[in-house]
């Protein structure tokens, strides 16, 4: 009889402080929106590194110059490549669609070829030119899915000085988990700036497969705006950086950077 | 000489009188050694015969590093069917494997390569597409229909992949490194799986190099736990037709068990590995060891025949100082064709097998010399039925004296007779084919077998040519000259007989060439710039894998390898490609933008296996010079030396002929036969030359006199001797290792050979020339 109370205090007690936690911590769901709350200025102008390791710690480097904006909700990335020189004049351009249902439209431009060809709708779990991250992960930068996962919020912790909140995501779906490739996610995200700073994540299977730090994370021209993401895949030992520099918000950028025809003349 | 004869008498005295602590301490010697045998690891893989600082398996070693390319395990699946494997089924089935095999411990779960997760290349209308040939969710037997067009039209996977008449398909897992000496683990894990799907319409079929090694370490367990029994059965029958008591069986079989716990305890303590060769080691000591034994105890019967009167004592010890000096000498005489193959092997099993093998035949001396007195010495005299009186001979002793009369009657019919049988072997030598052929360590029969020959029928082959291209820069392998090089040397490799395919990045970027150009035939070509090369594998990036291209270019674009596949691993057929490539290269690849070399399995077996000629034959030559020069020493006469090696040289002469005519090969197996052959068999002309010499130097006796005694007592137990040898290395015959079967038959015959020469040739030629050695000092 005894037993029984004891353990009946302790549900209890243990009820509490899921309910206290609930209580201060905000949803996954809620912090997931505030994400898109965030200013990212309507278009950006950047130099963007990338970085790229093999487990055997050879290295590529690729320079690009990257230019992004905002058609409403419609997301347009343009890269131009400028090293090494057999790639130089290459360019990549995507229109990330909000809607889901929406296959995004890719094109390359291969200047040896002088074509421009079109990259069949990747899956959202695809690697993105050989990095680590996938077009999903591309599409998002800082931001967290809100409509990908059920997300619970574990915990608080500090990253580099900043308070993050923990969440963790599942997949809403079995089609979800393998259309991005993750069957889990625990993502930190910076409680004043709502900027994702960390995410672990695990493939469909459960296997420990990925970690992203996005840091550096510094105030241009009044945006609060990353410098680095470093990723590494734990299962393939393959690592990639992603190194911004020379920012620029101010200079708005003409629709005419994104089209198919400013890839063939360049930056 | 009497002096001599005091000192000898005042040792095994000295040992008798202190036999309970000899036996003490040889009880404690076995046991402290022998503990160590279960700690013994396996190591059944090709790349075990070669030193682990070569420089050819270092550099293959390197390439493997590079490109991540490991011994496979090769799952093949068939459905011989109208469609093949080309159907809703199949396909499921293949990915269903593939995600099973992934969760055997020892798989790398990120290296398997199978229909399932290999991408396909298209062209589209304004771009390409790099996407799985399918996905399990949208599998239908229609889109197996397309993967079935997908495969005709991508060159690349046709006979890697996917056969060419499409009724088989394999799916290649990589094993990791730290499971190199547990792949047999892997391979049991991986049977158990194929076992599930035993009664699906698909046949499934494991082979593959790491299959090979892992189905090898199970193969010889279960060999060793048949052949050891039995060689130590069989000369226990030897042993009690001889001797017919209980001790006559039991000692010299305690003297096996110390020879070959000893040896394996020290290969074990010493963190030796156990290769498949090891294997006929346990065998071949049982039968040499007991030799030991035999004369030991003949002679001791003999001696309570004679002096029914003496003690226990008087009878050891006078057992033992007329035999201490023969058992010494042919033993050291075995030991030296040991160390010869030791000496004479760059192979570390062989070099390993004549190291351990010669420990365990001092070992049972040194326990024939001190633990069998000891051992006789806790027992009373005892009279054996075999050896009646002074007088009395039985049947064995009786067949050997009418051999005796024979030969005193028949001298030179003898020597002709052994003439020709030299001139046979001689021309039999230069006949010898040099060959190995791993798949053939198994009996035909074995499922491994018909695995094998399977894939390697049905689709490119399974031994594997790597070609490492190096060149001097980042991004040098885009040079379109480079490109065309390695392409020119996959056209012209690909035309050598038994080379399937080949795999390389030149392959690739011909297919993506042909996908940006409307998947036009013509376009399967290398695109025409540097740059282009390097753009296309971007565009490729852009819906592959960063780590899709790992096994054939490295990150920097500098290095590169080229995979040919051969259907065979025979040498010879391998050792013609690999002359050919080396030629190849020499011609076309002189310059300093790219160089080309060989590695991989095929380089590397091809290398080792061609010293296995020159070793045989060196360790054959050791083994007679050393053995000339104990004989020698010990009869303290060059003409004695050169007389008792005659039959071992006959005897190997002979089995030349005999693996011509058999058109058995000098392998890996039966290379080591002559060296131990010399050793072992030069005991029959050891002791026919010392008894000789006692009876008619000595003793003093006419020659007829002395051939008669030699016959009816040194010649019985040399009959029996020989039995324990020839039936004990008989019993290797029994083995299902078809290496050591071979190795087996061939020093048993090449001991019944010695046998015979040294008991007529060797008197024949005595008689005939009466040399000075064995006579009368005047």
């Amino acid at each position: 009889m005894k037993n029984y109370i004891t353990i009946g205090v302790l549900a209890i007690s243990l009820l509490n402080v899921t309910n206290s936690n609930a209580q201060t911590l905000p949803t996954g769901q809620s912090i997931a929106d505030k994400t898109y709350t965030k200013d990212d200025g309507i278009s950006v102008k950047r130099k963007l590194v990338m970085e790229l390791k093999d487990k055997r710690g050879k290295t590529r480097v690729r320079e690009t110059i990257s230019l992004r904006k905002y058609f409403d909700e419609e997301k347009r990335l343009a890269i131009f490549y400028l090293t090494p020189s057999s790639v130089k004049g290459t360019a990549f351009l995507t229109f990330d669609y909000p809607e889901a249902s929406k296959d995004d439209d890719q094109w390359l431009y291969l200047p040896a070829l002088r074509k421009t060809r079109r990259i069949s709708a990747a899956n959202r779990g695809d690697y993105f030119l050989g990095t680590d991250l996938t077009y999903e992960d591309i599409k998002l930068e800082t931001r967290i899915s809100r409509e990908d996962y059920n997300y619970k919020t574990i915990g608080k912790e500090t990253i580099d000085g900043n308070e993050c909140f923990i969440i963790e995501g599942t997949p809403k779906t079995k089609a979800i988990a393998k259309e991005l490739g993750y069957g889990k996610v625990k993502l930190w995200v910076d409680s004043k700036l709502w900027m994702l700073r960390k995410a672990d994540s695990w493939d469909v299977a459960g296997n420990y497969l990925k970690t992203v730090v996005i840091s550096d994370i510094r105030e241009v021209q009044g945006i609060w705006t990353y410098h680095t993401i470093e990723v590494k895949n734990h299962k393939t030992s393959h690592e990639t950086k992603f190194i911004a520099s020379d920012i620029d918000y101010e200079t708005v950028l003409g629709d005419h950077y994104f089209t198919k025809e400013a890839l063939i003349n360049g930056i | 000489m009497k002096n001599q004869q005091n000192r000898e008498t005042t040792f095994f005295n000295k040992v008798t009188s202190n036999y309970k602590v000899i036996l003490v301490l040889s009880a404690l010697l076995l046991i402290s050694v022998a503990v160590f045998i279960p700690k013994m690891t396996k190591d059944t893989r090709m790349d075990a015969f070669l030193p682990k600082d070569d420089a050819v398996l270092v550099f293959r070693n390197q390439v493997k590093e590079t490109f991540g390319l490991k011994d496979p395990m090769v799952i093949a699946i068939v459905n011989e069917n109208k469609d093949g494997i080309f159907n809703k089924k199949t396909l499921q089935l293949v990915y269903e494997l593939g995600e099973k095999i992934k969760n055997i411990p020892g798989i790398d779960p990120d290296q398997i390569t199978s229909l399932a997760t290999e991408n396909n290349i298209v062209g589209t209308d304004e771009g390409i597409l790099v996407d799985l040939f399918y996905e399990i969710d949208e599998l239908t037997d229609e889109k197996a229909k397309e993967v079935k067009l997908a495969i005709n039209n991508f060159e690349l996977y046709q006979g890697s992949l996917v056969s060419k008449d499409g009724t088989t398909t394999l799916i290649v897992a990589e094993m990791l490194d730290s499971y190199d000496r547990k792949q047999h683990e892997v391979y049991n894990n991986l049977v158990e799986l194929l076992e599930e799907y035993k009664s699906y319409d698909e046949d499934l079929y494991l082979a593959g190099e790491g299959a090979i090694s892992g189905y090898l370490v199970k193969y010889i367990d279960e060999d060793a736990m048949k052949t050891n029994p039995f060689a130590a059965l069989i000369i226990s029958i030897i042993l009690i037709i001889g001797y017919r008591t209980v001790r006559g069986v039991v000692l010299p079989n305690l003297m096996v068990l110390a020879s070959v716990g000893i040896a394996l305890g020290a290969m074990a303590a010493f963190g030796v590995d156990f290769f498949v060769i090891t294997n006929g080691l346990p065998v071949v000591l049982i039968a040499i060891a007991v030799a030991d034994g035999i004369h030991v105890l003949g002679e001791y019967y003999e001696t309570v025949a004679k002096y029914p009167k003496f003690s226990q004592k008087e009878l050891v010890v006078h057992t033992m100082v007329k035999m201490w000096r023969p058992i010494t000498i042919t033993s050291l005489t075995t030991v030296s064709g040991f160390i010869a193959i030791a000496a004479s092997s760059y192979m570390p099993p062989m070099t390993y097998f004549g190291i351990f093998g010669a420990l365990g035949v001092t070992v049972a001396l040194v326990y024939a010399l001190f633990m069998l007195p000891s051992a006789l010495m806790l027992l009373k005299p005892q009279k054996s039925k075999a050896f009646k009186s002074n007088q009395e001979i039985d049947w064995f002793g009786k067949r050997m004296e009418i051999l005796g009369k024979v030969v005193i009657k028949h001298p030179k019919t003898i020597v002709i007779l052994a003439i020709i049988i030299v001139g046979l072997g001689i021309n039999g030598a230069s006949k010898l084919i040099i060959n190995e052929n791993r798949i053939k360590s198994f009996q035909s029969e074995e499922p491994i077998v018909a695995a094998d020959n399977i894939i390697n029928s049905k689709t490119d082959g399974t031994a594997y040519l790597d070609i490492f291209i190096e060149t001097p820069k980042n991004e040098d392998i885009f040079k379109i000259e480079n490109l065309q090089k390695m392409e020119a040397m996959q056209t012209y490799i690909e035309t050598l007989p038994h080379v399937k395919g080949s795999t390389s990045i030149v392959d690739f970027l011909k297919k993506m060439n042909q996908s940006l150009n409307e998947n036009k035939e013509e376009a399967y070509k290398l695109p025409e710039t540097k740059d282009l090369a390097a753009q296309y594998l971007l565009l490729y990036s852009a819906s592959g894998d960063p780590t899709d291209f790992d096994n054939y270019v490295d990150y920097d674009y500098r290095l590169a390898n080229i995979r040919f596949r051969m259907e065979t691993a025979e040498y010879l057929k391998e050792k013609y490609v690999i002359d050919k490539t080396n030629e190849y290269i020499a011609k076309h690849f002189t310059g300093a933008s790219i160089k080309a070399t060989p590695s991989g399995k095929v380089t590397v077996d091809t290398y080792w296996i061609n010293r296995l000629g020159y070793n045989h034959f060196l360790g054959a030559g050791i083994a007679l010079f050393v053995v000339f020069i104990v004989a020698a020493l010990s009869f303290r006469s060059l003409v004695a030396g050169a007389l008792t090696i005659i039959p071992v040289l006959i005897s190997v002469l002979f089995i030349y002929t005999v693996m011509g005519l058999m058109g058995i090969w000098l392998a890996v197996g039966t290379s080591m036969f002559a060296a131990i052959a010399i050793g072992v068999g030069v005991d029959f002309a050891v002791h026919t030359v010392d008894r000789l010499k006692y009876l008619l130097k000595e003793k003093g006796l006419p020659i007829q006199e002395a051939y008669q005694e030699f016959y009816k007592s040194a010649g019985r137990a040399l009959l029996f001797n020989f039995l324990a040898l020839a039936l004990g290395f008989g019993v290797l015959m029994t083995s299902s290792v078809p290496p050591l079967n071979q190795f087996g038959f061939l020093v048993a015959i090449a001991v019944m050979v010695s046998f015979i020469g040294s008991l007529t040739l060797l008197p024949a030629i005595i008689y005939l020339t009466n040399p000075k050695f064995l006579r009368v000092k005047k």
